[in-house]
């Protein structure tokens, strides 16, 4: 029998709120599953808790956790910083080491979680990443995310007089932005990982430039349906549903394995 | 040390919370944010976090957690109706802040159908001294619709909205809606009641969004009576022009100063124990 979850808190002064997913006796195998960030987060903590759920019923420990200035986790929504969050994955993936005892960590994260884990991955010792949607290019995504929240201030649906750009200025979807958050996340191109990648691919449109560099360098591209809107004004509430999710990243885990 | 600390609890061990403990002195009344729909226990845009932290400041011990088989709760393998299940996971949310807090009144939060649950567990639980519901139960008056639908009759502009909407329907039917379905309007007008006759203090907000459901501060009054509405333990804000879940963090600082405002009134903040 699959032990229950437990929460646990870890880094400087248990700064750092998790969930980890223990297995019955030893688990040479960890999942180590890096969030996403924004409302993303909120909309696939489900898909995230059933995930970590399924994996240690396979025999796969697994931690899921927030960084610093999101979900749980300590710090202000401001204050979220690139380097803090790289330096947060290392923390959990040593709590996940030194809680399971595993010897290999495979790396996990959607969205914005995918880019940070790969990121991560040199530092951390990740010896394989399962990759979904990640974003590879910051300054896109930056563009992506303006778009979104003007149509947001102008959204019919949400308000029946648009907001002023001043209300809505300086935020992304619901969460207040620094500008010096906004300025890393500008600066982020992805660069090729030197251990396997794996890419679930759920965007409804092919993105364009495809998943470069890291299709160039090897990794593995596995397409998702049905396709993920992650960036829907009228879904921001609504929990994401990926129902192939737990059987794609399994197959994989098993392959590595 | 962070303040807060992450608790799994309950009568089956299934429920998971996070509790901030500032130090108070005993006695103090705690805070207990319950799920926004099915989202977890950090809330929209981290509204519960935000929220109970800004609390924590004040020195109000809080309790964000999720409810049985929502967030990162588990089932408790009872076979009870969902409303026993909530008035029973409130009651280990009570009990826990109780021990670690020392707190023996309670003020419940809720959005949407967080303050449905509010509102469930208010009804029954003695340690609930309080609640606050955001966009809870409100029904359509007559008042209501005449507000609703008179404007529309004159303007040629919503007459052919309403067509346009009518033939989008036959070409493409719109999606079920999975909305809550509210109990009669009489049963929760005289659980109201009931809840202030016990002393308990009740905070109303509405939020803009809900413009197909309430669209007039007045509405309040016609919906629950002067019995309900007008008692001194009871007090209604509509927030107008925000949406539901208060997106901008503008509305989300608007939310937080009325909740805010209104506890420091009804349940003065706990002076700081000493140090040490």
């Amino acid at each position: 029998m699959t032990p229950a979850s437990e929460p646990c808190q870890f880094g400087r002064d248990g700064t750092l709120m998790g969930m980890y997913h223990g297995v019955a006796g030893h688990a040479p195998v960890g999942m180590l599953l890096c969030p996403p960030l924004g409302q993303a987060l909120m909309r696939t903590h489900r898909i995230y808790r059933q995930l970590a759920t399924g994996l240690a019923a396979r025999g796969i420990c697994a931690l899921r956790f927030d960084y610093r200035g999101s979900g749980d986790s300590a710090g202000d929504s401001l204050a979220l910083d690139w380097q803090h969050c790289l330096a947060d994955i290392r923390s959990a993936a040593a709590e996940l080491r030194v809680r399971s005892g595993c010897a290999t960590v495979i790396g996990f994260g959607a969205q914005l979680g995918g880019s940070l884990a790969l990121a991560a991955a040199p530092a951390v010792g990740f010896t394989r990443l399962i990759l979904w949607d990640p974003v590879l290019d910051g300054a896109r995504h930056v563009a992506e995310l303006d778009a979104w929240q003007e149509e947001l201030r102008n959204d019919p649906l949400h308000y029946a007089r648009p907001r002023s750009a001043a209300d809505a200025d300086g935020q992304w979807l619901g969460f207040p932005v620094s500008p010096h958050w906004r300025a890393q996340l500008s600066a982020w191109r992805a660069e090729p990982a030197r251990i396997p990648v794996l890419i679930v691919d759920s965007l409804p449109e092919a993105m364009a430039g495809g998943w470069s560099p890291l299709v160039e360098a090897g990794a593995q591209v596995a397409t998702m349906r049905p396709g993920t809107h992650w960036g829907d004004l009228h879904r921001l509430e609504h929990a994401i549903l990926a129902p192939d999710l737990l059987r794609l990243v399994g197959e994989a885990v098993e392959q590595a394995a | 040390m962070m303040a807060e600390r992450a608790f799994r609890f309950g009568r089956a061990r299934h429920l998971v919370g996070i509790a901030g403990l500032p130090p108070v002195a005993h006695g103090a009344v705690g805070v207990i944010m319950l799920n926004t729909g099915l989202m977890h226990r950090v809330g929209p845009f981290r509204l519960h976090v935000d929220l109970t932290r800004r609390l924590n400041a004040l020195g109000y011990p809080t309790l964000r957690f999720d409810l049985s088989t929502m967030g990162d709760s588990g089932a408790s393998a009872e076979a009870d109706s969902r409303e026993q299940q909530i008035r029973a996971d409130v009651a280990d949310a009570m009990a826990l802040l109780g021990s670690q807090a020392g707190c023996t009144r309670f003020v419940l939060i809720g959005l949407c159908r967080g303050a449905q649950s509010a509102h469930i567990a208010a009804c029954t639980e003695p340690g609930v001294a309080g609640a606050i519901f955001l966009d809870g139960y409100i029904y359509r008056t007559a008042g209501f619709k005449l507000r609703h639908y008179l404007p529309r009759l004159l303007s040629p502009a919503r007459w052919r909205g309403f067509f346009a909407r009518k033939l989008r329907q036959v070409v493409a039917p719109e999606e079920t809606s999975f909305g809550s379905v509210y109990p009669p309007r009489g049963q929760v007008r005289g659980e109201l009641a009931a809840m202030l006759a016990r002393g308990l203090k009740l905070y109303f907000v509405y939020s803009g969004g809900i413009g197909e459901q309430l669209n007039h501060a007045r509405q309040f009054r016609e919906c629950y009576g002067h019995g309900v509405a007008g008692h001194p333990a009871l007090r209604m804000d509509l927030l107008d022009g925000t949406d539901h879940t208060y997106t901008l963090v503008c509305d989300r600082e608007r939310l937080f100063d009325h909740v805010e405002g209104w506890l420091r009134q009804q349940f003065p903040p706990p002076k700081t124990a000493p140090a040490g």
